[in-house]
């Protein structure tokens, strides 16, 4: 059934809006400051089972044998698995592109260090652990392709030879008279860049509790899930179990930034029970092994950008090569990453013409996973600091030639030349807004005088577009071409009156339960605290997708708000009968069902709940007289990609301009940052305090991306980050404070107005610093084109090119 | 093989004000006899060597990494965790300033902040942005940037400051009242 979801707060049934756009306090934070939330490792089942893995020590090689005759027969051992009993019973898993998937334990070979080989299932970790050092794995070393660029050599190794190539994808997109552009253009501006490895990292790691139930083939999987109904499915096809005998039980989980779900533990564990009659096994990563072979790793990438521009400094035409190294297989679908620049190609420009040039290859290194933006966050780096070189080379100030290359506010919705449509904007506010916040002319004449003592001090001033809402049609270049992503809740009121919510995800700390509580006391007129949100597992809770994408705030509110009005509707019938009047007649105000033509004869939508519930007899016979309503919102207007990739795919552009001021240290190549501004709009900010959440978040992981985080491989694709002491994590003595201001341009298309926000800054920040550094280094005509810019790679940049 | 001999050593620890006592292998880490043994699972493991901090719980007052610390290390010792703070429903107050401050989103490393903070306001009650940032500066927060962290734990230094009482001070007066006899016969 459809349902009406109001645009804005005035379309609300209330007379004064009390929760909606105020910093609520979170129904979720008694229960985790207290150490209560059920985090997956605090589940105990009966019989339960604890898991441990061996893991690949060789980057490539052919498995000659494995004895682990000495494991199983230790004591408290319950089952022993390794590849072959993967082929046996699952099939490799599905990937994106399609075809480079392996079996969950490695099978006749190894493609990256810390891949699983034998799985051992036993009383205690402890004991588990134990028994993987009785384990006996005979190598055949493989040639290891190390790199990206390795592995398109014609000699190279191959990581799947049935494929004859490691080249997973290759395709040059164009949109528009790019080659014209080029050719017309009074000067083009291009340079390399290189992104390195880096991910996730949230503070819990993965993990899972998993019963497969010989007695009826159902398999009961609890875990830290990010999307249990995709990981649901997922599982249905690896494991080949109807996708209704698959049930996900999704719990709270510490931290999750696009790298949550560990597909192959899930599966080992899933084949460990049935191995041990269906005890339930336990699987918790440990940190060493996050890092070694996680759902952890993202983005390493080689670029180069070109920019067409007349003398003016407007950009006329846009190519961006990408080579990205996406490890050994494509099993946790990190080339989405490469397909998701398309919903913001050309960022915040009016740049009609763009090419891209795409090549995705297979390496020795683990397989690449999503992070937080996605894959934007190097393709708005790369963009935005060739934007500073073109400033540079025209004389133009960096907010001057972004200002001239503005999409105009009075042109959203706004179809970019990759085929995304912008829903609403005004980068020039925004800009304008952040260089009076910081008072940027004398920011500018600081550095200018810093620099003349020779100091390496330097500005930031970046604009970037957040994609929010995704849809899987971003990613049909990759091959997920299906559009539609749904997000359900059953919104019901008891014979108390009380109301509660049910959905099917669980919470990872942006605090949409809380929000959806705000929706929906704002529409029944009570308080957060009146409603209980309840999760429910995958079989259980209406067609959900749970967070990702930037697109559960929106989603919620669209569901929360459908449901309720269809309950207001169901309760207007009600009420009409009871009020002895029309159904049309009768409508919601301030949590009353009351009579239009005469206000004063209502009743309380609790009273009419009871009713229902209490009375159906009386009801007419074609009244539902279940007080509870469920409603899946869907994003409107998505369309299919056409054959360049292009197509209506996120549903809203968020948009944010931030400056920073940082200052290098010449001799030692550190850089500090002195000074942080931002202004960004996200249309309707449902809840302030949880988006100032969202965006302190994303910078520091901003922070870290362009500063410190790094997972280094050597020349045979060994590891050499395997602790927090190698991979580096911002602390509070890195990440700054940031003075904030927002703007409000609600989107036309979502419920409320409200934009997708959960990455946020993490668009921004990496660009941000990166050109800061550059700006700093431009007197000595240097220029930082590596990511993370470490102390080292400064150091060696300024002493090795010094004269 | 299958035959695997593993020596046992008895733990005596008083944690959360309550004497406990067990024997177990001599290689279990603090933290996991406080999750497994005693079903205190209010403290989280991060990382499983010493970096993160979210383990961190407080031993004879003072901030210890439970995860790379034996349980029989503290033999004779008193544990104080996440779970002792709040009082018959009533939120501590340093747990209360990270609701009020948004101080956390996730959680999981929450219950560390908590301890480690516990420890610098019981023995500095109005700490310098220096004090904060050393303690501070050994947990790892994933989601929250940290501006929200320091100002929960300045809002619970002030609150404290106002009633006079340290953190533990006003957990051992809590446990004394638990322990007190209700005069009714009763007690366990």
């Amino acid at each position: 059934m459809s349902s009406r979801i109001p645009n804005s707060l005035e379309e609300l049934p209330v007379s004064e809006i009390r929760w909606i756009g105020k910093g609520v306090e979170r129904l979720e934070d008694p229960s985790l400051v207290t150490g209560r939330t059920e985090f997956i490792d605090n589940v105990v089942l009966p019989g339960m089972l604890h898991c441990a893995i061996l893991r690949s020590t060789y980057a490539h090689a052919r498995i000659v044998s494995i004895d682990s005759s000495a494991a199983e027969e230790m004591e408290g051992v319950y089952a022993v698995i390794t590849g072959r009993d993967a082929a046996r019973l699952t099939n490799p898993a599905t990937t994106a592109p399609e075809g480079w998937g392996a079996y969950c334990l490695a099978h006749e070979k190894t493609r990256f260090v810390g891949e699983p080989m034998v799985a051992v299932a036993a009383t205690s970790r402890y004991l588990a652990e134990d028994a993987l050092e009785l384990i006996i794995v005979e190598y055949e070393e493989l040639p290891v392709v190390a790199n990206a660029q390795a592995a398109l050599a014609a000699d190279a190794a191959l990581l799947f030879e049935e494929h004859g190539s490691n080249v997973m994808l290759q395709r040059k997109f164009t949109w528009g008279e790019v080659d014209s552009a080029f050719d017309q253009a009074d000067l083009v501006v291009s340079d390399d860049y290189r992104w390195n490895r880096l991910g996730a990292n949230p503070m819990e790691t993965f993990g899972c509790v998993v019963d497969w139930n010989p007695a009826d083939d159902m398999l009961t999987c609890r875990g830290s899930f990010q999307s249990q109904s995709y990981m649901g499915l997922a599982r249905s096809l690896v494991l080949g179990l109807p996708s209704n005998q698959v049930r996900m039980i999704s719990h709270p989980h510490g931290g999750s930034f696009g790298g949550k779900g560990g597909f192959r533990g899930v599966d080992i564990c899933a084949l460990l029970s049935k191995a041990a009659s269906g005890r339930p096994v336990k699987w918790i990563e440990d940190r060493l092994e996050y890092l070694l072979a996680g759902a952890g790793q993202s983005w390493d990438r080689e670029y180069t950008l070109q920019l067409a521009l007349k003398k003016d400094g407007t950009v006329t035409g846009l190519r961006v090569k990408l080579l990205d190294d996406m490890g050994g297989t494509a099993e946790a679908f990190g080339a989405v990453s490469a397909a998701k620049p398309l919903a913001a190609f050309t960022g915040c420009y009016a740049i009609q013409a763009a090419e891209y040039d795409l090549t995705l290859v297979a390496t020795n290194k683990v397989p690449q996973s999503p992070y937080r933006g996605m894959g934007p966050p190097p393709h708005n780096w790369v963009l935005e600091q060739t934007m500073d070189k073109a400033a540079r080379e025209l004389g133009l100030d960096p907010a001057e030639i972004r200002r001239r290359n503005y999409i105009p506010a009075d042109a959203f919705p706004y179809t970019i030349a990759s085929g995304n449509e912008y829903d609403s904007g005004n980068y020039e506010a925004a800009l304008d807004a952040l260089l009076d916040m910081a008072d940027y002319q004398k920011l500018c004449a600081e550095r200018d005088s810093a620099q003349a003592e020779g100091r390496l001090l330097g500005l930031g001033l970046v604009n970037t577009i957040e994609p929010g809402v995704f849809d899987w049609n971003a990613y049909a270049i990759v091959g997920l071409e299906s559009t539609g992503v749904p997000e359900g809740i059953t919104v019901a009121i008891d014979v108390m009156g009380r109301i509660t919510a049910r959905l099917g995800f669980s919470l990872e700390g942006q605090g949409q339960y809380t929000l959806v509580a705000q929706v929906l006391a704002d529409y029944f007129a009570v308080t957060p605290a009146d409603v209980s949100i309840v999760y429910q597992d995958s079989l259980s809770a209406p067609p959900h997708f749970g967070p990702g994408g930037s697109r559960l705030g929106v989603a919620i509110t669209g569901a929360a708000l459908g449901a309720a009005h269809l309950l207001e509707r169901k309760l207007a019938r009600v009420a009409a009968v009871l009020l002895q009047c029309g159904p049309d007649d009768v409508e919601l105000m301030d949590g009353f069902l009351r009579v239009r033509a005469m206000p004063e004869a209502k009743m309380h939508f609790a009273e009419v709940a009871g009713a229902m519930l209490a009375r159906s007899d009386l009801l007419p016979e074609d009244i539902d007289p279940q007080p509870q309503a469920t409603y899946v919102w869907t994003a409107p207007g998505r369309t299919p990609a056409d054959e360049q990739g292009r197509a209506k795919s996120y549903l809203t552009a968020a948009n944010a301009c931030h400056l920073v001021k940082v200052e290098v240290d010449p001799d030692t190549g550190t850089v500090d940052i002195l000074g942080y501004w931002l202004v960004d709009d996200c249309g309707t900010r449902l809840n302030p305090v949880t988006v100032e959440g969202q965006t302190m978040g994303g910078i520091a992981q901003g922070v870290g991306a362009a500063l410190l985080e790094e997972y280094v491989y050597d020349e045979s694709a060994q590891p050499l980050t395997s602790s927090f002491m190698d991979y580096l994590l911002p602390s509070v003595y890195e990440v700054p404070r940031v003075e904030k201001k927002a703007l409000t341009t609600p989107s036309p298309f979502t419920p409320l107005g409200a934009k997708g926000c959960g990455e946020g800054a993490m668009h921004t920040t990496p660009a941000a610093i990166m050109c800061a550094i550059n700006d700093a280094l431009s007197p000595l005509g240097l220029s930082a084109r590596e990511v993370p810019a470490s102390p080292r790679r400064l150091w060696k940049l300024l002493h090795e090119n010094a004269d | 093989m299958g035959e695997r001999k593993i020596s046992r050593v008895t733990v005596e620890v008083t944690v959360n004000g309550r004497r406990q006592s067990a024997e177990l292998e001599p290689r279990v880490t603090l933290a996991d006899f406080l999750r497994v043994e005693l079903g205190l699972t209010g403290t989280h493991l991060g990382c499983e060597h010493g970096v993160c901090g979210a383990c961190t719980v407080l031993l004879d007052g003072r901030a210890v990494r439970s995860c790379i610390m034996l349980a029989v290390q503290a033999t004779g010792h008193e544990v104080t965790t996440i779970e002792a703070l709040a009082n018959e429903g009533e939120l501590h107050p340093l747990q209360q300033a990270f609701v009020d401050k948004h101080g956390l989103q996730c959680g999981f490393c929450t219950p560390g902040f908590i301890m480690a903070a516990a420890e610098l306001l019981e023995r500095d009650p109005d700490p310098s942005e220096q004090a904060l940032l050393e303690t501070l500066g050994g947990q790892v927060c994933r989601c929250t940037g940290y501006e929200a962290i320091i100002e929960s734990v300045r809002d619970a230094a002030e609150k404290l400051r106002q009633r006079g009482v340290g953190p533990l001070g006003l957990l051992a007066a809590a446990l004394e009242k638990k322990a007190a006899p209700s005069g009714n016969g009763g007690g366990e």
